[in-house]
């Protein structure tokens, strides 16, 4: 169960979550939504831990786990996986490097056993071919020269191997067309279970009909506004998000 | 009235000019009128010359006239043993086991016992030690020691060609290709203190081909001054990958020059990569001297403490249509500081020139520092030339990225350098060495990468 209460949160002095609370049990799939500049990726980056997101009052809970405690290494150990909204460019690390870095991180913290080349080579075949993506582009250098699809696809083949019971899906659609779409969310999807909670932040309704949320919470100048069910997300899709504070497109 | 200008000259440069008088009549070569020529020239190149400070441009970073305060004694051949390990202590494992034809020089000597000569024969490679090439030369090696794209104005090489005691010559003949690198190991086997004066030369005629791996290392602790040259001439159709590793100690001054010449369709690929020395000055001196002719020198070095690595290249286009490409990438921390000058210069009538530099630095400390000066000097019309150069600290949005995967924050910032320098590693095609110089660099972090 993630719990998140009345958290606010500054970025250079400013205030952008401003009393957030926020209950997402284990096996669940709630979606954020909201308009430009309410606060949804402060949200995702507050929860992963970066740097430069200033808690000033409130709490975060992981299965009963103090998040804000941790470094952003602690976090994924821990579970946490945040999807970027932009992958970086890392000219100089080869993907391949870069993910079996990071799953033996993951599984070494956890007291799992480092998985050796062959079954790393293994595991990391099977994935990737799940999410249909070629073999050639995990040689090439981390997220270099990758298509907005690819990198998604990246972001989603790195959660495959990271094992999180929390991830965190910041705008995962933005950038790309429906076939990406649909690749990127059967990616998601196949990794539903009831031990995984997952958060879904979007700006469109367009990825719920892909990825059907339990919940929907609509995010408003730095609060949650509005919970409800699927059809919440269809109904901001008639109306927008004016009624939040921002015109209609 | 003009007054005359003569500069003081400093203990050690005096020291040098006594040195040569002692040495004069044991160095190698003595009874040889044309090698006492070459050094008795060299050595009053040196005295007018003295040595280089900062008031001479291209020294400006790099004052060694108040840096070197003594001239330490010539190095003496020992005979020493040395065995396996000390080599992989000397050069790291990944170096020291490098599958090539090894040869390696102790204290500038070059050691049969400890070299494959026999293999390297065999494989069509004409060797000889400079020692003995001084006494009883080859043609072709009297014809280019010492007269391989030289250089008046630096009293370094005049220094070297004047006390040049230790070094090897090789030459691979027409069309000659070698399946594995020659890898020359200059090891400091430590004895005592003392000047180590080296000059190789290497010569491929037209269409060989070879990959040379020059290391330098140590296994005592001594102050050592080092002054290592190798002069390279590639005949047509002829390529050379060429690459320095140095890795010597904190008490080592470490001077090296190569001094290139191209010849038409050819192609020379060097690297150089440093973690060692207190103080090193590697300088890269090539024309191309032949049309249609490519060359990239690279290379990364990773200094900490009060280390300081200047590279100096001067890149000659004296003829159209050929290529240059030189990428350099610095790691600085502590208090250790980085220079790069490179200088690029396109005569008249060298059009069709491509010509393009780049030198970056990551500064992980705050008292870090890196001067970097490119320069063009551009005569011809017909010519694309450019430069860069950028200096800066560690993406902290890469940094986060890596450590959102769960990769700590000492790990994660090693893998971006580690990254960093591999941009530059990049350049190297021959897939051992490359992986070799990427240990190197993961050594130096004090991490492991599977």
């Amino acid at each position: 169960m993630l719990e998140v209460k009345n958290l606010h949160v500054a970025v250079d002095g400013r205030e952008i979550l401003k009393g957030l609370d926020l209950e997402l049990p284990k096996g669940q799939v709630h979606a954020i939504m909201g308009p430009n500049g309410s606060g949804k990726s402060t949200l995702a980056y507050v929860l992963a831990g970066k740097e430069g997101y200033e808690v000033t009052a409130g709490s975060i809970h992981w299965n009963g786990k103090d998040l804000l405690a941790m470094d952003p290494s602690e976090r994924a150990a821990s579970g946490v996986f945040l999807a970027f909204q932009y992958p970086m460019e890392i000219p100089g690390v080869a993907t391949m490097t870069f993910l079996r870095t990071a799953t033996n991180a993951v599984r070494k913290a956890r007291g799992e056993t480092e998985l050796s080349t062959p079954d790393f080579l293994r595991l990391l075949k099977q994935k990737a071919a799940e999410l249909k993506i070629d073999p050639e582009m995990l040689r090439r250098p981390l997220n270099v020269g990758f298509s907005g699809g690819e990198k998604k696809r990246n972001e989603i083949l790195q959660m495959a191997l990271l094992d999180p019971s929390l991830c965190i899906l910041d705008e995962t659609d933005s950038g790309l067309d429906i076939d990406a779409v649909r690749i990127v969310a059967e990616g998601v999807n196949a990794l539903r279970s009831k031990e995984r909670a997952m958060l879904v932040i979007t700006h469109y309704q367009r990825l719920l009909n892909y990825i059907v949320p339990d919940r929907v919470h609509v995010l408003s100048d730095g609060r949650i506004a509005r919970s409800g069910g699927p059809e919440l997300a269809l109904e901001l899709e008639e109306t927008g998000y004016a009624e939040f504070g921002e015109a209609a497109a | 009235m003009e007054l005359p200008v003569k500069q003081f000259q400093t203990r050690a440069e005096q020291a040098y000019l006594d040195l040569y008088a002692a040495a004069e009549q044991a160095l190698p070569g003595a009874g040889n009128p044309w090698v006492s020529d070459l050094r008795a020239r060299a050595i009053d190149a040196y005295a007018a010359l003295g040595l280089p400070h900062r008031r001479i441009e291209a020294w400006k970073y790099t004052d060694l006239r108040s840096k070197l305060t003594e001239a330490l004694p010539l190095a003496r051949a020992t005979g020493v043993a040395v065995s396996n390990e000390d080599l992989e202590k000397a050069l790291g494992g990944a170096v020291a086991k490098l599958d090539a034809y090894r040869l390696v020089m102790v204290e500038g000597e070059l050691r049969a016992d400890l070299s494959d000569l026999a293999g390297l024969k065999a494989a069509g490679v004409e060797i000889v030690s400079l020692t003995e090439a001084l006494q009883h030369a080859p043609d072709w090696l009297e014809a280019n020691l010492g007269r391989i794209n030289t250089q008046d104005r630096d009293p370094v090489l005049a220094l070297n060609l004047a006390l040049m005691s230790g070094g090897v010559a090789l030459r691979a003949g027409k069309g000659v290709t070698l399946d594995r690198p020659v890898h020359l190991v200059n090891l400091d086997a430590g004895a005592e203190a003392a000047s180590v004066v080296t000059r190789n030369v290497v010569l491929l005629e037209e269409g060989a081909s070879l990959t040379l791996l020059e290391s330098y290392g140590g296994i005592g602790s001594n102050e050592i001054q080092r002054n290592a040259v190798t002069e390279v001439k590639i005949g047509r159709e002829a390529s050379l990958t060429h690459i320095k590793f140095q890795r010597e100690h904190d008490k080592v001054f470490h001077l090296g020059t190569w001094l290139v010449k191209i010849g038409d369709d050819a192609r020379y690929q060097a690297f150089q990569f440093s973690t060692g020395a207190l103080l090193s000055r590697n300088q890269v001196y090539a024309c191309f001297a032949g049309e249609g002719s490519s060359l990239d020198v690279s290379g990364a070095l990773l200094m900490r403490d009060h280390q300081h690595c200047d590279t100096t290249l001067l890149i000659e286009h004296r003829v159209p249509r050929c290529e240059s490409r030189e990428l350099f990438k610095a790691v600085l921390d502590g208090e250790a500081r980085g220079v790069f000058q490179g200088k690029i210069i396109v005569s008249p009538g060298a059009q069709k020139t491509d010509g393009k530099q780049m030198a970056q630095a990551l500064l992980l400390s705050e008292t870090a520092e890196f001067d970097s000066k490119p320069e063009l000097e551009i005569f011809a019309d017909d010519v694309v030339c450019g430069h860069g150069a950028t200096s800066g600290q560690i993406d902290e949005d890469l940094l986060f990225y890596l450590e959102a995967r769960g990769i700590p924050e000492v790990q994660a910032r090693a893998l971006l350098v580690q990254a960093f320098v591999g941009e530059a590693l990049e350049r190297i095609e021959h897939e051992e060495l490359r992986d070799a110089l990427g240990r190197a660099s993961a050594d130096w972090l004090g991490v492991t990468f599977d």
